[in-house]
């Protein structure tokens, strides 16, 4: 038997909020898998879909965009583009049989280090019980 | 004072919102900042808060980058831990001297990675939590601190250590014996004695007589925890120490194995120096060996301890008696320590002294401990001495079979020098005692063996302080003791048979070696001496303590230094006065509890052998025990943080430091402290767990707080499902005579943010009225009821009661109304109310702000007026201004308020410094000076990786060389290694040096936060020469080794993916770069009131030139129409506007730098900060003004509608006609009215506060009550919201009899009889209809005349303007201001700014202040020459661009535009362009343009999938 599958999971998070949630999360020494990668962008708005639709094509298991507050956007509205844009990728995920589950937008303060850690649990979790990324030939094992 | 002399540079006092805006502005516009900050962090207040009104911003995620903007700026000096001492000068050129207390953590050091925090056994309430949790005595105050570096709380020296001569850090050994941590706890013993296991039994432990423990029951065993240590730790197989590194090669001799003794060898032996011991006897350990009786020391622990100093690397020679000390030199040493002990009993000199039977206790209990006892069992003992000692020969004798053991000694039994527990130990173990006895001479039986002694009473004796002896006896009290075996034991010297006279080395009359106290130093040089041999018998911890003086003597000695120690800094002893403890006992941090005995074996079993009496404590005895320390000291100085300490920054020996700084003017923004809530002991707090603070209740609330945002009950962890706010806690009572203007808003915040939590939760606030009264507060009150179901209550809750079972909390409050707590609130208040009792799981109390005694000591020592509560007095007309010139003063220090208006004040105080210091601006900031820049566009990558240990946060949890290793492995990368700390000083150089020499281009650092230190790196890697946007970071400590600290592999695979995510990103960086724009040094100012005529003057009096329009055909705005204004100084004062309304308008009409246009107008404005263009439209035609700021401040007018009947009759007026009628008309029109009412709240202030309404219709009252005492004035009001200090005003009128009624917007007031036409009052009088709420009753007035206060609305046109200059209005038509907390006077976009009533309804003081807030941020662009745009922001590919307008739509800030001069995608005409001096860089453009065609620098597209591919295809990535 292969290791249990552990999955690659990219977290798009927002300079303002979510990654100092993030950090905060660090800091207050909360647990949580191991398997999220996070990418830095300077507002959720910048993420765009095509960028989510390669982060699968290129395998990965899960992606999560992580925003501030609605209402609370450090530039005004980008936080709910974002919503939009995640919105649009999953009905895509869908359509194409990857699921539209594997994608999220999350919402957090920068003083929500431990939702943050819930936030990445809980993804983890759901993907782990969705299996890999069936574009994913390459990849098993650990994480 | 001429220009020259002005100092540039500015202190601002307290590091809160309101300090660190103020020192941000200030450093922007010029001047050099010194941030003076009590506490070890800035932040102050706000870091505190969980979120803020009315937006539910986070309040950290908006000020922390404030934080970071702060600590980083080149220009703000942090003082923290800092106080302003004095100030002397004058304004243009004070010094100011400041203390800074030590923090004992270097700040240049400290990389603020936690690790002294983790090992400090020191556990305290913790203070940034409001007391809800614990925190460790080294500890950063939160998690985002500025400076984020760890402080160490320490209050002084504990009793315990003050009173130990070895100094023994009791508090810290005992702290960690209660983390279970021993041998750590063994490790700080040693720290200072080398004998723990032997003074945890036999000291005499006057540390517990000094124990603070004593004033609340009993001492702490201190000495049996001291030995349960060394029982738990030598348990364990012993590992025998490192030998000592050599470092010198003067050799030392030491004569004598003792304690004294050997403390010194192991002292010198550790500095370095080879060590030699003599030791007469064949085993070491002196007297502890030899001398006490092994039921009380075990000989085990004394060679076990022996040893551990011997591995060392002594050289310890045995059965050597040095037999003169000529011949120790002779061998070669360089320094001799005499340490002999005083080994040599004495017999008394009587008759009888020499018979068989008679010895001398040194010898006696040298004999038994060396296994060679004399035969005593059977025969009867008499021991003649009262000390410790010769209880230790009768409990001896006892054990070796004596039939009868007696003592005898000259001394009272009370006055015995023996402890009591040892007198009464040995009379337990049947040895008789005979005090006052006197011994004339010891009997023979004839053969010449003892038969007994012959004693005397003694009816007096005295020691003189010289040792002699003044003795009388009972004539004829002669008697016999006959025993067999007489031992004496009346004292010992030490034997110094081996120092010839010729040796040069001074004896003492009572043979002891003469030594300088100080330095121990004989009379012979090179040669020292302690312990007993130069005091006579002491205790063994002072052995220690002289074997430690010795050796640091000698040492100094050696090395050819001033032999007299350095003075070490003085701390205080603590000492905790009762008043303390039952405050500690009272919060329930600690409990009445004795001391846990120590364990002792049973009489019948100790006298047949000589087992250890004394049996040690069980480790649950010794937890119990550590548990009774009050930690004294707060820090202990167990050293740990300093062991720990990988970065070297722990300094225990850190003293304050006083310095005198030179600055031209002072801000002082000390703030507030909440109100002390135990001194409101009717509601509980402090008695009641379930009662909280809204504080503490803030930090319950906070996802950073210690339940992280679950809001739990502090007495059962519960979560509450009922919840009241008391209002008013320290606010509007006896005490207080003002509101503290916040508490309303954040109660409801609380609620609010406590149903978003659980929204089953039930939220009532018991409150008098609702201060609603700013910017969309009452519209955030509103949606607390309608969305939250939040009740409010108006009632002032009289007790607070718990039901002590489940600690539910039942209040008692007066049902619907006014209680008539505040005399004349009405007179008929006390009707129909009904008593009601309610029960709470939690109770909030909305504690009010005070000033705090260091605030009011601050005031004393800068001379500053301040009122009887310790606020500040300002001058009317210069609202910051305080009355010594050069010092202003902001914030809640000046009168209580919120965040926004803090702001605001903050910034109106950077341009009241500008006034002053102008001239002085630039010259005493700093400007950063690079090399130059590298051009790198045609190398190969060539990347650096930096992998960090963070000390052992990383390095501790992940395997960080196999991640500098895997590194080296990636494509690109030439150069990796690790470091300690890559953020310390020596990195930092090391990464520059790194760069230069590898001829690195392109830097990667794997470490913690590229938040709080990527722009230290990119500082770093631009020292040599590579432009910052060829850096990157890699976070494998917060986003990974923190979080996955017990998955080492799993933590060490992510870091690796992490750099080479990274690493891959590395290779595709670009330089960043900005492009300076020349600064168009004018401003534009749109309204001519005071707000727009005060920030002109602002401006123009400190260079700039200023073009001000104003639609009006004069200046003077609102002014014009407000007479006087009142302002409370213990009773109400006057003040005429005119003078200084017509004082403004002559200052800006004939300042050279003004251009004043009137009955002008804004047509349009383009452009950005820095560089706009304007048209206006003139009498004298369109005129183009070009210009680098904008301030907007068009004001608002008194709304005019027909409600009430306005308009329809003359008696009915609004409050600014009736302050025209009373400043202009004849008063005695006024004197003949016999009633006037007033209305509050009309039309669209039902749907907003307007603000001054309340103030102005109570000043109204006021004036009418002046012309005309009889005059009755009624108040009709839905709430009286006079804030702050103008609560004093409303306390005033109801003083002076002005009624006040309330009435709901469900049943408004009626007014009748508005016939213009029939105007004679008696025939035709006016009828006000209005049903009192808390009455129930329907009142009806007939008033003289009817004052309606309308609110403040925005005037015509505004929202026009807004559209010209791409600037919103709010649903009320106000300007919107960029972010309601932070930046109240921005615009969100750059370069614009607004003030006075154009943002909101405001008084004057606040008017002024916020123009003076405006000029202050224009001047941040004005005062410079450049401004740098670009860096991160769009870029449109104009060959890519189909002109779509996507981006144009899309834009929350309205940047990009479609220009025709510019071709797109297949040349056709017009294509998109970003303008990098607007752009804000957040990339929604980029990602929704559907051509690709703009990009965001340093977030490409291929940037970004970079990382992507390189987590998830390694093998696709290529150089």
């Amino acid at each position: 038997m292969n290791a249990p599958f552990e999955p690659k999971i990219i977290a798009f998070c927002c300079r303002y909020c979510a990654y100092a949630a993030a950090d905060l999360a660090g800091g207050l020494r909360i647990q949580y898998p191991p398997n999220v990668r996070i990418i830095e962008v300077p507002c959720t708005g910048r993420v765009d879909v095509v960028e989510i639709l390669h982060a699968f094509e290129r395998g990965a298991d899960g992606v999560m965009v992580a925003g501030c507050l609605e209402g609370d956007c450090h530039f005004l509205e980008g936080n709910l583009n974002a919503r939009r844009r995640v919105q649009y990728s999953a009905r895509l995920l869908e359509q194409i049989g990857l699921g539209g589950e594997r994608v999220a937008m999350v919402n957090l303060s920068s003083a929500m280090g431990a939702r943050f850690a819930e936030l990445v649990t809980e993804m983890t979790e759901k993907i782990r019980k969705l299996g890999p990324n069936p574009l994913n030939t390459t990849r098993h094992g650990r994480n | 004072m001429p220009d020259e002399q002005i100092v540039g540079a500015v202190m601002v006092v307290g590091g809160g919102i309101a300090g660190i805006q103020a020192s941000l502005d200030l450093a922007e516009s010029g001047y050099r900042v010194y941030l003076v900050e009590a506490k070890s962090a800035i932040g102050g207040h706000m870091a505190q808060l969980d979120k803020t009104f009315p937006t539910n911003d986070c309040a950290m995620c908006i000020v922390s980058p404030r934080l970071v903007d702060c600590g980083r700026h080149r220009n703000i000096e942090l003082l923290v831990d800092s106080q302003v001492l004095g100030v002397r000068g004058e304004a243009g050129k004070f010094t100011v001297r400041v203390r800074t207390r030590p923090r004992y953590i270097d700040l240049e050091k400290c990389t603020g990675c936690g690790d002294c925090a983790k090992v400090c056994p020191v556990i305290i309430p913790g203070r940034f939590n409001e007391g809800l949790d614990m925190q460790r005595a080294a500890h950063k105050l939160y998690p985002q601190a500025v400076p984020n570096a760890y402080a160490i709380e320490k209050r002084g020296i504990s009793p315990c250590r003050n009173a130990c001569p070895a100094g023994q850090r009791a508090q810290g050994y005992i702290a960690l014996i209660r983390e279970g941590r021993y041998e750590d706890a063994l490790r700080v013993i040693k720290e200072d004695n080398p004998f723990p296991g032997i003074c945890g039994r036999i000291c005499n432990h006057r540390c517990e007589d000094a124990c603070n423990r004593g004033k609340l029951d009993d001492p702490v065993n201190i000495h049996a925890l001291k030995r349960f240590v060394t029982d738990k730790v030598y348990s364990k197989p012993r590992v025998p120490p490192q030998p000592a590194e050599r470092r010198y090669s003067e050799r030392v001799a030491i004569i004598g194995a003792g304690p004294c003794g050997l403390t010194a060898a192991q002292d010198l032996c550790k500095l370095g120096y080879p060590v030699t011991v003599f030791e007469a006897l064949p085993v070491a350990g002196g007297m502890l060996r030899v001398g006490v009786p092994e039921y009380r020391l075990p000989s085990w622990i004394v060679d076990r301890e022996v040893q551990d100093i011997v591995d060392l690397g002594v050289e310890l020679r045995l059965n050597t008696r040095v037999e003169n000390l000529d011949d120790v030199f002779n061998e070669g040493f360089s320094a001799v320590l005499i340490a002999v002990g005083a080994h040599e009993g004495r017999k008394l000199p009587i008759e009888g002294a020499d018979l068989e039977g008679v010895m001398v206790n040194t010898v006696f209990l040298r004999d038994v401990r060396l296994g060679n006892p004399p035969d005593i069992a059977g025969k009867r003992v008499m021991v003649l001495g009262g000390g410790n000692v010769a209880v230790d020969v009768a409990r001896t004798s006892v054990r070796l079979g004596a039939a009868e053991v007696h003592m005898a000694c000259l001394e009272s039994r009370a006055k015995m020098p023996a402890h009591p527990w040892e007198i009464e130990a040995a009379e337990a173990e049947g040895v008789r005692i005979h005090p006052a006895r006197s011994f004339k001479r010891i009997l023979s039986d004839g053969n010449g063996r003892v038969a007994g002694v012959e004693c005397l009473n003694v009816t007096f004796m005295e020691f003189s302080a010289d040792g002699r002896l003044t003795l009388e006896t009972e004539p004829g009290s002669e008697h016999i003791i006959p025993c067999d075996v007489v031992i004496f034991s009346i004292g010992q010297r030490a034997g110094l048979g081996f120092i010839p006279e010729s040796a040069g080395v001074g004896i003492t009359r009572q043979q002891t070696i003469a030594v300088n106290p100080n330095t121990l130093a004989a009379t012979r040089p090179g040669v020292f001496a302690a312990g007993d041999a130069t005091t006579g018998t002491a205790f063994v911890i002072e052995a220690v303590a002289s074997g430690h003086r010795a050796a640091e003597s000698i040492h100094r000695y050696l090395r050819g230094e001033e032999l007299e120690p350095r003075l070490k800094p003085e701390l205080p002893v603590v000492d905790l006065t009762r008043a303390e403890i039952q405050e500690r006992i009272a919060r329930g941090e600690i409990r009445v509890t004795p001391r846990v005995k120590m364990p002792e074996l049973p009489v019948e079993e100790r006298v047949r052998n000589f087992a250890e009496v004394e049996t040690g404590y069980t480790e649950e005895q010794a937890q119990a025990e550590a548990a009774r320390c009050l930690a004294c000291g707060v820090c202990s100085e167990c050293l740990y943080c300093w062991y720990e300490c990988k970065a070297g920054a722990v300094d225990h020996d850190m003293v304050e430091r006083i310095q005198e700084i030179q600055v031209g003017a002072i801000v002082l923004a000390p703030g507030y402290e909440v109100f002390h809530a135990e001194r409101a002991a009717e509601y509980g707090w402090g008695r009641f767990p379930n009662v909280v603070t809204a504080l503490q209740f803030e930090r319950l609330l906070s996802a950073s707080g210690p339940t992280f945002g679950h809001v739990r009950r502090p007495s059962d962890g519960e979560r509450p499902k009922k919840i009241a706010f008391l209002q008013c806690i320290g606010s509007r009572d006896a005490e207080h005579d003002y509101c503290s203007a916040v508490c309303c808003m954040y109660a409801t915040k609380e609620a609010i943010m406590s149903i978003e939590h659980e929204p089953d939760t039930e939220v009532t606030i018991f409150m008098m009225d609702m201060r609603a009264f700013s910017k969309g507060y009452y519209e955030y009150y509103r949606r607390a009821q309608q969305r939250y179901g939040i009740r409010y209550v108006r009632s002032r809750v009289s007790s607070v009661r718990e039901d002590p079972r489940t600690h539910n909390l039942v209040l008692r409050y007066v049902e619907a109304g006014k209680q008539g707590d505040k005399e004349g609130s009405t007179e008929h208040a006390a009707r129909s109310t009904q008593i009601r009792e309610e029960e709470f799981d939690l109770v909030v109390l909305s504690v009010g702000m005070e000033m705090s005694e260091a605030v009011r000591e601050l005031a004393r020592r800068l001379n500053v007026a301040v009122d009887e509560h310790g606020f500040c007095r300002t001058l009317p007309f210069a609202p910051l201004q305080t009355s010594r010139p050069g010092i202003f003063a902001v914030g809640p220090f000046r009168e209580p308020k919120d965040i926004p208006e803090s702001v605001v004040e903050a910034s109106g105080a950077a341009a009241a410094v500008g006034a002053i210091l102008a001239p002085a601006r630039w010259t005493c900031t700093e400007e950063a000076v690079y090399p130059p820049e590298r051009d790198v566009s045609a190398e190969e990558p060539r990347v650096g990786v930096f992998v960090c240990h963070c000390g052992s946060n990383i390095g501790g949890l992940l395997d960080v060389p196999a991640v500098a290793e895997y590194a080296r492995t990636l494509p690109g990368v030439v150069h990796a290694e690790h470091n300690l700390y890559t953020c310390s000083q020596d990195s930092i150089r090391h990464i520059a040096e790194q760069t230069r020499e590898l001829g690195l281009n392109r830097v990667v650092v794997a470490s913690c936060t590229p938040l709080t230190h990527e722009p230290l790196f990119q500082d770093s890697v631009r020292q040599a020469g590579l432009n910052p946007g060829l850096f990157t970071m890699a976070n494998i400590r917060n986003q990974c080794s923190w979080v996955h600290s017990d998955l080492r592999e799993d933590a060490t695979e992510k870091a690796k993916d992490l750099v080479r995510m990274a690493v891959a990103r590395a290779l595709h960086l670009e330089p960043l770069y900005k492009t300076a724009i020349e600064v168009q040094k004018v401003a534009l100012v749109i309204g001519g009131g005071v707000a727009g005529m005060t920030a002109a003057l602002t401006l123009a009096d400190q260079g700039f030139p200023v073009h001000l329009v104003e639609r009006a055909a004069e200046l003077g705005g609102n002014l014009r129409t407000v007479r006087k204004i009142v302002r409370w100084e213990g009773q109400p004062v006057w003040l005429e506007t005119a003078a200084f309304l017509h004082e403004l308008v002559e200052r800006v009409q004939r300042h050279p730098l003004i251009t004043v246009y009137l009955r002008s107008e804004l047509l349009e404005s383009s452009g950005f900060a820095g560089n706009f263009t304007s048209r206006v439209c003139t009498p004298d035609g369109e005129v183009e003004i070009r210009h680098g700021a904008t301030i907007v401040a068009t004001g608002g007018v008194e709304y005019r509608g027909p409600e009430y009947g306005y308009g329809s009759d003359p008696r009915i007026i609004t409050q600014q006609e009736l302050e025209r009628l009373i400043g202009e008309d004849a008063p005695s029109a006024f004197r003949a009215l016999r009633s006037v009412a007033m209305i509050l709240c009309v039309g669209p202030a039902e749907r907003y506060c307007s603000r001054i309404c309340c103030t102005t219709a109570i000043k109204n009252a006021l004036a009418l009550k002046q012309l005309n005492p009889e005059m009755q004035v009624t108040v009709i009001y839905h709430d009286i919201r006079t804030y702050a200090f103008k609560e004093r005003l409303y306390d005033e009128a109801r003083r002076q009899g002005v009624l006040f009624v309330r009435y709901d917007f469900e049943r408004k007031p009626i007014v009748e009889g508005g016939d213009p036409n029939r105007q004679s009052l008696s025939s035709n009088p006016l009828t006000v209809r209005v049903w009192e709420p808390s009455l129930g009753e329907e009142l009806e007035l007939h008033p003289d005349l009817l004052v309606l206060s309308m609110p403040v609305v925005a005037p015509e046109g505004a929202k026009e303007l807004g559209t010209r200059l791409k600037v919103p209005v709010d649903l009320d038509g106000f300007f919107l201001e960029a972010h309601v907390k932070l930046r109240p006077v921005d615009f969100a976009s750059d370069g614009l700014f607004l003030a006075g009533m154009a943002h909101y309804p405001k008084f004057l003081d606040e008017t002024i202040v916020q123009a003076q807030a405006a000029a202050a941020r224009a001047l941040t662009i004005l005062s410079r020459d450049k401004l740098e745009v670009g860096g991160v922001v769009a870029q449109v590919d104009a060959g890519k661009c189909v002109g779509c307008l996507t981006c144009v739509r899309i834009c929350p800030y309205n940047v990009p535009q479609v220009r025709a001069d510019f071709s797109g995608v297949g040349g056709i005409i017009g294509a998109a362009y970003i303008e990098p001096a607007q752009c804000h860089g957040c990339g929604i453009c980029v990602a929704e343009c559907p051509a690709r065609a703009i990009q965001l620098l340093r977030y490409r597209d291929v940037q970004v999938e970079a990382s992507i591919t390189a987590l998830l295809k390694p093998e696709m990535v290529n150089v």
